[in-house]
C-alpha cells in the first residue's frame, strides 16, 4: 500500500540465492478475495439454475421456476409430487456428494502436499464401496449403509498407510500404492456382485462406478446429515491446515503436534469422502478435478475458497448426471461413467503440468 | 503465565554471561543431561546446559555437532532420549503445546512458505497459539500483528506474497511471524544462512532490537563466530554433541578452543569495530602443523 515498490528497489538481494520479487499490484490479497467471492457468486447462480433444470427435466417437463417452487412445495401438486418424491432426492444427492468429494479431495492434496492426492487415486472411494457393498451382502438396513462406507475408506487408508509408511509417505510411492488398493477394493466389489443373487446386484452395480440411481429421501438424509457434520469439523480445522501448510518444524513451534494433528485431520477428510460415496459411489475425479480448477480460478486453496470448492463440486456432479439422464442417450449409464471420461484427460493433463506447479518441501 | 517455583535442583544462579544490568533469573532454558538422536542414531549426548535468561545466546560448532539438532531438542521439536530440558525449572515436556508456544517461538532453519500467502496472512498465523476454535480474531491478535509488522520494517509489504519477497525480506516475515506469536524467548536456526553479507547484518540487528527494545531472550544457531561474537551476550560452543565452552564470547573464544573444536588454527584478535572476539585463522603455510580435520559425514547439516 504505502509505495511497496521503493521497499523492494532497496531491498533486494543481489545476487542472493532466491530469485528477485515479481513486482505485482500491490493488494493481490484483496483482489483475489474478490475474485474467490466473485467466481463463488458464479458458481451459486449457476447450481440454483441448474437444480432447476435438472428437477424440471424429464417426463413431465416443467421450466427452471416451476421446478424451483414445485420443490419449495407450491405450484401445480402434480409438479410437487414428481419433484419431491422422484427427482429432488437424486438431484440433492448429486449436490451433496459432490460437494463432499471435491472439499475432501481439496484437503487432501493440502495436506499431503501432491497434486494427485484425492480419494480415487489413494484408495478410499474404493474402500467406502466395498465396506457398503459388504453390508449389502449380509442384508443389513440402508441406514447402515453411510457407516460401513465410512469403514471401508479408513481400512483403505489404514492399508494405505500401512504399505507407503516406510516410505516416509513418499509421494509416488502414495499414489502408486493408492491405486493398487483402489483396484484391489474394487475387484473385491466386483467378485461380491458376481456372486450376489440378481435383485441385489442390481441395486448394488452403483457401487462400481458411482451413480445416483434410485435414490430416495432417507438415504438422502442420513448421508446428508453425516456429510454435514463431517463438513463442519473440517471448517473448524482449517487454522490447524493452515499451521501445518507451514512445515512440521513451525506448526510444532507454534503448539500443533504436526504428525498428530496431520492424521487427525486427513481422517477427516477421508471421512467426509467415505461419506459422500456412500450417496453415490465411487464417483471418479471429482475429487481430483475440482480443486485443480478452483486454483485456476481464485488461487491456492484457504478458507476462502473452501465455499467455492463446495459449489464446484456440486455443479460438476449435477452438470455430468443431466449429461447422463437427458444428452447421452444410453440408457442406465452411471454418472461415475461420465466424470471418468471427462476425469482421464484432466488427469494426463495434470501429470504434464506437474512437473511446472510449485514444488514443496517438508 | 506465572512460572512454576523454581525447585530446588536448579536454585544454583548462572553467573556465566558477562554484561549485568538484565535480569537474567526469568525466561531460562536449561539442559539436564539431555541425549537427543533420530532413532538409533546418538546426536546430542549428556548435555548439561543452562543459558541466561534475557540475554542473546548463540550456539556454536563445527558442522554435525548437533546445534541445530540442541535447538529442535530446546524447542520440543525433538523428544529427549535422556535426560530432560526445562523452562524456569517447569519441564517442557510436561507443558501443554500451547502454553509452550505462547512463551517460545520459533524460527526454523527451512520453513515451508505456503503457495501465494501474503506477509500479514503468514503473520498472523503466528496467533495461532492465542486463539481458540471458536474465537474471532480479536483486537490483541490485530495489535500483536501489527507490532510484528513494524518492527521488521514489513508493514509496507503485507500486502505482497511472500514467495516473491527477496530472501532477506522473507526472512523477515518469518521472523515477524514468530514475533506476532508474542513469546518471551524466541530461538532461530541459521537465521542468516542464504543471505549475502548485508542481509546477514539486517537480520542480527534486528535480532539484536529484539532483545534490546522489545525484550525477547533470544537463543540462535549461528556458523559465523565473529558474528556470533559480536551479537551474542552468550556462546554455547558445541562439539560432537557435548559442550566444549560455554559463557561470555570475551572469557571463552580463545585460539585453543577454536583449534581443538573446529581444527584450525587461528588467532583471536579484538574485533577493530566491537572489541569483541575476532577469529583470525592461521596463513596455510602456517596451518601445515595442524592435524588434519576429519572427513565430514556426507548429509545435511544437523
Amino acid at each position: 500500500m504505502s509505495a511497496p515498490a521503493l521497499d523492494r528497489a532497496t531491498d533486494r538481494a543481489p545476487g542472493g540465492a532466491t530469485g528477485g520479487t515479481t513486482p505485482g499490484p500491490g493488494t493481490s490479497a484483496a483482489r483475489r478475495r474478490a475474485r474467490t467471492a466473485g467466481w463463488s457468486l458464479v458458481a451459486a447462480v449457476l447450481l440454483v439454475l441448474l437444480t432447476g433444470t435438472a428437477l424440471g427435466t424429464g417426463q413431465v417437463r416443467m421450466t427452471v421456476w416451476e421446478a424451483l417452487r414445485a420443490l419449495a412445495g407450491s405450484g401445480d401438486p402434480g409438479n410437487v409430487l414428481v419433484v419431491q418424491e422422484f427427482r429432488a432426492p437424486r438431484v440433492v444427492s448429486a449436490l451433496i456428494a459432490g460437494a463432499g468429494l471435491a472439499v475432501a479431495g481439496s484437503m487432501l492434496q493440502r495436506l499431503f502436499r501432491n497434486p494427485l492426492a484425492s480419494p480415487d487415486t489413494i484408495g478410499v472411494t474404493g474402500g467406502a464401496s466395498f465396506g457398503a457393498v459388504l453390508m449389502l451382502a449380509t442384508g443389513a438396513s440402508q441406514e447402515l449403509i453411510p457407516l460401513a462406507a465410512l469403514g471401508g475408506g479408513l481400512l483403505a487408508a489404514l492399508l494405505l498407510g500401512g504399505f507407503a509408511w516406510r516410505s516416509r509417505m513418499a509421494v509416488t510411492r502414495l499414489v502408486l500404492v493408492g491405486l493398487a488398493v483402489q483396484q484391489g477394493l474394487a475387484a473385491a466389489v466386483n467378485l461380491m456382485i458376481v456372486r450376489f443373487p440378481a435383485e441385489l446386484a442390481s441395486s448394488a452395480m452403483q457401487w462400481t462406478t458411482g451413480s445416483l440411481y434410485g435414490r430416495n429421501w432417507d438415504e438422502v438424509w442420513i448421508g446428508g446429515s453425516a456429510v454435514a457434520l463431517t463438513s463442519v469439523a473440517v471448517v473448524l480445522g482449517q487454522r490447524r491446515v493452515a499451521v501445518l501448510d507451514l512445515g512440521d518444524d513451525s506448526a510444532g513451534g507454534l503448539g500443533l503436534d504436526p504428525r498428530r494433528d496431520r492424521v487427525l485431520l486427513l481422517l477427516l477428510s477421508i471421512a467426509l469422502a467415505s461419506l459422500a460415496a456412500a450417496l453415490t459411489g465411487p464417483v471418479a475425479f471429482v475429487a481430483l478435478a475440482v480443486p485443480h480448477l478452483v486454483r485456476l480460478l481464485a488461487g491456492p486453496p484457504t478458507l476462502g475458497t473452501l465455499g467455492l470448492t463446495a459449489l464446484t463440486g456440486s455443479l460438476l456432479l449435477l452438470a455430468s448426471d443431466l449429461l447422463v439422464l437427458h444428452v447421452i442417450p444410453v440408457h442406465g449409464l452411471p454418472v461415475g461413467a461420465v466424470t471418468a471420461t471427462l476425469g482421464a484427460p484432466w488427469l494426463l493433463v495434470l501429470m504434464i503440468r506437474q512437473g511446472r506447479l510449485p514444488r514443496r518441501t517438508s | 503465565m506465572t512460572p512454576d517455583l523454581t525447585t530446588a535442583a536448579e536454585a544454583a544462579p548462572t553467573g556465566t554471561a558477562g554484561a549485568a544490568g538484565a535480569d537474567r533469573s526469568a525466561n531460562r532454558l536449561a539442559a539436564h543431561g539431555l541425549g537427543l538422536g533420530y532413532g538409533n542414531r546418538t546426536v546430542v549426548d549428556g548435555l548439561d546446559l543452562e543459558l541466561p535468561g534475557n540475554a542473546v545466546t548463540a550456539i556454536v560448532g563445527p558442522n554435525a555437532c548437533g546445534k541445530s539438532t540442541l535447538l529442535r531438542g530446546l524447542v520440543r521439536l525433538l523428544d529427549p532420549a535422556a535426560g530432560s530440558v526445562t523452562l524456569d525449572g517447569s519441564d517442557i515436556h510436561r507443558m501443554p503445546a500451547r502454553t509452550l508456544a505462547k512463551r517460545m517461538g520459533l524460527l526454523p532453519q527451512q520453513p515451508v512458505t505456503p503457495e501465494a500467502v501474503t506477509v500479514e496472512a503468514l503473520v498472523r498465523l503466528g496467533r495461532f497459539p492465542h486463539q481458540r476454535m471458536l474465537t474471532p480474531w480479536s483486537r490483541a491478535d490485530q495489535a500483536a500483528v501489527e507490532d510484528a509488522l513494524t518492527r521488521t520494517g514489513m508493514d509496507g509489504l503485507r500486502d505482497q506474497h511472500v514467495d516473491r519477497l527477496s530472501g532477506g525480506q522473507r526472512q523477515r516475515a518469518w521472523i515477524a511471524l514468530a514475533l506476532a506469536q508474542d513469546t518471551d524467548l524466541l530461538l532461530l536456526d541459521e537465521p542468516t544462512t542464504f543471505l549475502d553479507l548485508r542481509h546477514q547484518l539486517d537480520v542480527l540487528d534486528l535480532v539484536s532490537d529484539l532483545h534490546a527494545q522489545a525484550g525477547r531472550t533470544v537463543v540462535m544457531v549461528l556458523h559465523d563466530l565473529g558474528q556470533a561474537a559480536r551479537y551474542a551476550d552468550h556462546l554455547v560452543v558445541l562439539k560432537d554433541g557435548r559442550l566444549a565452552a560455554a559463557g561470555a564470547p570475551g572469557d571463552i573464544l580463545t585460539a585453543e578452543l577454536v583449534e581443538s573444536v573446529f581444527q584450525v588454527a587461528c588467532q583471536v584478535v579484538p574485533d577493530p569495530e566491537t572489541g569483541t572476539p575476532l577469529v583470525v585463522p592461521r596463513a596455510r603455510s602456517r596451518r601445515a602443523a595442524a592435524p588434519a580435520a576429519p572427513a565430514a559425514p556426507v548429509g545435511p547439516e544437523r
